[in-house]
């Protein structure tokens, strides 16, 4: 079960930047009825957990809860084995489970899933129906765990007790207690580090782990992109965290600091500067004189290569400015990819950004920059007032554009390709000189024969 | 392979447990039948993740912003709150913070707030604004019967009763697979009979891909709440789909005097002959010259495609009112159905002639794959198709969602027109299939 004591602490969480700001108790708070908007706990957790490839993610709950969202992130995986994160198993509760219990169904479905599927893990999440009629989850878990064999985990997080961040520490609370530490590592090197909150989308992680390898960075285990389960439980052998744009798992990290001595650091992956700052933070908290210095030359070798291939977008690039209405951490870190390219980034939202979010964008976009507290009102308006050439945004603001006459690129939307590390940087080059170039914006905002001058 | 016990069709599952589902939530389809009517507020009654969910699933297959609001039920509401706090102070601060005033508060239940058992019934009496209440928990039913309870809450709640009746008024109830255009053209196909036409709920002008300002604030569906409370006026009922029996019942309950004409679907020559010759019946005229060349141009599809179809095999997934249009489609240019793959128990699943019909998910109908040169289903089965099992067979992707494709909203598969694109498209499929084979 999860306990109002537990949700208290992750939501006061004191290794978390704006705390010191607050009374205590007071934490982040819970949403105003009908204002509330993102995901759910649930979905966080699902989020968190869903790329360990090796483990099946079993739903306990009704049919929205996973029925509409299976299949839906692009988490790559490299995994060999079947594929689970493709896959999508929900208990699917009837009438009957509300009223008479879902322990019964539960436990038959995890039965079927080890009979069929064989996993490496099972993670059971509940939901607000199963939390509420109160299926004894952790019993049913722990006794398929001995019945089979194979770790089964309970994730408490139902929909009903936050958003999305909430329901990632939660997740991170299952991991650490029924995962981490359970078994040994068959190697270990003085190099080794968990990656935390990469969930690997369209292959983020990708773009940046050949750097790590050429430096001889060696990743442990990973929380979770392109994970296994296998791997996680020997995460407390690492010698660093480093948690990547994900303030979310800080509570794991600090109890994992303080259960196994394992240092943590918090770093980004977005744009040329903020990579090369997060792989010297890496080699710089390993505290190796030899890494570090094979990390210099590593980085002045694949700058110089990656400069030269930038320098034709910097020449398209130059004088340009965007206008940049996006959530969270994306306020900054898509500001420094923009930056990286030459483009002057003159206004950016701070609308759901976190108090260290806001502080980055500032150090970022320097003291003329625009911080957007309402940006669905104030965009237009800023727009003209720094006659900025592309607005990136949500699909929503695309209207804006149109009638602004301006480029648009929507970085809200599932996007296909990854625009991490120094290989991402050059995606996203490639799709600002597509949407620069492409006259679409242009001719969609000519006016129609029937509306008069 | 060949031994594995057939599944049966039963309103029992067959195992504890769905694996790769296809079946949708009934609060879905409740909120889709919202986004159906002119200026309304579609609110489910749930905890943000429902809405969260609900919202991103039909950005992704309409490509459209969607209008999707929350009561945020949280775990303390969950227990002390019998609904009216969270729905009255929802309803404020929605319309404060967005400065709008809809037209219709559109509020529908969900597992969580079922199971807590609101009554949500009686909060519509501290609500200024119109409102309508449905009861959609998410372990029960599906998206069809979520949206077909939707549009029979709405009628009972807000119509008019009446005992008169203008005689060219006609309202089309249409199950929920149809997409926007389907909806558009089943309209224009009466309108050229001279009826003054409706759709409950209309996403015509709502969901159809349309580049204007303001969207994605309010539904924007072509039927607002004064036109819902006077279609107890109208001369006919046409119900489309299983599920919708009941809402055209609801109708009738409100003017007895109106005909209630029912369709299991309106694909393929019989039923739009059907259609049509009710409608030349009441309104005594004849159909227009686009109309009589349609159904010649369907047979000409009909005659072109029999032989690809006519020697192929099919497995059609997804909710019963779209798979049993689909099958007499197919079947009737000689197509045999090996399988089909319903979200949910219907009635009307038992007349489908197919060799195996059930209740089942993407695992059932992997089994079905390899046997078949066409898979009829949404996008989830794409990857199944050609990763996991490796089938020769095609796709032809229908149903929700279709995260694959854009302009999902503007295909239309219904009466001659519709039947006659869907023809040649899955013998299109069919083409590559045979050639390669």
């Amino acid at each position: 079960m999860v306990s109002r004591a537990k949700i208290k602490e992750l939501m006061n969480e004191s290794a978390c930047s704006h705390s010191k700001d607050k009374k205590p108790a007071e934490g982040c708070n819970m949403p105003k009825p009908g204002l509330a908007a993102g995901g759910c706990a649930f979905d966080g957790a699902q989020i968190s957990l869903f790329p360990y490839a090796d483990a099946v993610h079993l739903v306990h709950g009704p049919q929205t809860c996973l029925g509409a969202s299976w299949e839906t992130r692009e988490t790559l995986s490299s995994y060999e084995g079947r594929d689970h994160t493709v896959m999508g198993f929900t208990t699917g509760i009837t009438t009957n489970d509300v009223i008479f219990g879902g322990d019964k169904r539960l436990e038959d479905s995890v039965d079927f899933i080890v009979s069929e599927y064989a996993p490496e893990a099972i993670f059971v999440y509940s939901t607000c129906v199963t939390a509420l009629v109160g299926d004894d989850i952790d019993m049913t878990c722990s006794l398929g765990s001995e019945r089979h064999g194979v770790p089964i985990v309970p994730v408490h997080a139902p929909g009903f007790v936050g958003g999305k961040n909430l329901g990632s520490r939660l997740a991170g609370e299952a991991v650490l207690e029924h995962l981490i530490g359970t078994k040994e590592p068959e190697e270990t090197t003085p190099y080794d580090i968990n990656l935390i909150g990469d969930y690997n989308v369209t292959g983020d992680m990708w773009q940046y782990l050949p750097l790590f390898e050429k430096i001889g960075i060696r990743v442990l285990s990973s929380l979770s992109g392109d994970g296994r389960v296998g791997s996680i439980r020997t995460a407390h052998r690492a010698k660093l965290n480093v948690i990547v744009c994900a303030k979310s798992l800080i509570t794991l990290c600090r109890k994992m600091q303080e259960q196994y001595d394992i240092p943590w650091i918090s770093v980004s992956f977005y744009g040329k500067r903020d990579t090369a700052f997060a792989i010297r933070e890496i080699v710089k908290a390993l505290g190796d004189e030899q890494l570090i210095a094979r990390a210099e030359e590593v980085l002045r070798e694949e700058e110089e290569k990656l400069e030269a291939r930038l320098k034709p977008y910097k020449e398209i690039f130059a004088g340009k400015k965007a206008v940049l209405n996006t959530g969270g951490n994306k306020s900054w870190s898509i500001a420094s990819g923009l930056q990286d390219l030459g483009i002057e980034v003159v206004a950016t939202s701070i609308r759901k950004a976190t108090a260290d979010d806001v502080e980055k964008a500032r150090e970022y976009l320097g003291p003329e920059g625009v911080l957007m507290k309402t940006p669905a009102s104030q965009q237009s308006k800023v727009i003209d007032e720094t006659g900025a050439d592309i607005l990136l945004a949500g699909g929503r603001s695309l209207y804006t554009a149109i009638k602004k006459k301006i480029s648009f690129i929507d970085v809200n939307q599932e996007k296909k390709v990854s625009y991490g590390g120094f290989e991402g940087l050059l995606n996203l080059a490639e799709d600002l000189n597509y949407a620069f170039n492409n006259p679409v914006f242009a001719n969609v905002s000519k006016p129609a024969p029937w509306k008069g001058k | 392979m060949e031994a594995e016990k057939r599944i049966a069709l039963s309103k029992h599952e067959h195992k504890p447990l769905q694996v790769n589902p296809i079946k949708h939530s009934q609060p879905m389809g409740a909120a889709l039948a919202f986004y159906g009517i002119r200026n309304s507020l579609p609110l489910m009654h749930a905890s943000q993740g429902c809405a969260s969910y609900t919202k991103v699933f039909f950005t992704r297959h309409f490509n459209e912003p969607i209008p999707m609001y929350n009561t945020s039920v949280s775990d303390i509401t969950a227990v002390l709150d019998g609904g009216d706090y969270s729905i009255l102070m929802s309803i404020e601060n929605i319309t404060k913070k967005n400065k709008f005033k809809p037209e219709i508060i559109g509020l529908h239940t969900t597992g969580l707030t079922e199971t807590k058992g609101d009554d949500v019934r009686s909060v519509g009496e501290h609500i200024e604004l119109p409102y309508c209440y449905v009861n959609t928990p998410d372990f029960e039913g599906g998206m069809e019967s979520g949206w077909a309870l939707a549009a029979k809450a709405l009628i009972e709640q807000h119509t008019r009763p009446s005992s008169q009746i203008k005689p060219n008024k006609i309202v089309i109830l249409p199950h929920v697979s149809m997409q926007p255009i389907e909806i558009e053209k089943i309209k224009a196909f009466c309108e050229s009979f001279g009826f003054e036409t409706y759709a409950l709920p209309d996403l015509s002008t709502s969901m159809d891909g349309f580049f204007g300002e303001q969207q994605g604030k309010l539904g924007q569906g072509a039927i607002g709440i004064d036109e819902i409370r006077g279609l107890g006026e109208s001369a006919v009922v046409v119900s489309v789909g299983t599920s919708m029996k009941k809402a055209a019942e609801a109708l009738l309950e409100k003017n007895a005097a109106i005909k209630h004409l029912h369709f299991d679907h309106l694909m393929g020559q019989d039923k739009s002959d059907n259609f049509v010759a009710e409608l030349m019946s009441i309104r005594e005229i004849d159909p227009s010259p686009a109309i009589k060349r349609w159904r010649g141009r369907l047979q000409d599809a009909m005659l072109d495609t029999h032989f690809l179809i006519g020697s192929s095999k099919f497995v059609v997934t997804g909710e019963p009112d779209m798979c049993v249009g689909i099958c007499e489609l197919l079947q009737s240019v000689g197509g045999s159905i090996e399988a089909v793959v319903a979200t949910v128990y219907s009635p009307i699943l038992e007349e489908i002639e197919a060799d195996t019909v059930f209740v089942g998910d993407l695992e059932d109908a992997k089994k079905h794959f390899k046997n078949a040169d066409l898979v009829i289903s949404n996008f989830h089965a794409e990857r199944i198709l050609h990763m996991e099992v490796q089938s020769h067979a095609e796709l032809v992707l229908r149903g929700f969602p279709n995260y694959e494709e854009l302009g999902n909203q503007l295909k239309s598969d219904q009466l001659y027109e519709g039947s006659t694109y869907f023809l040649f498209e899955v013998a299109n499929k069919l083409q590559k299939v045979k050639h390669h084979g």
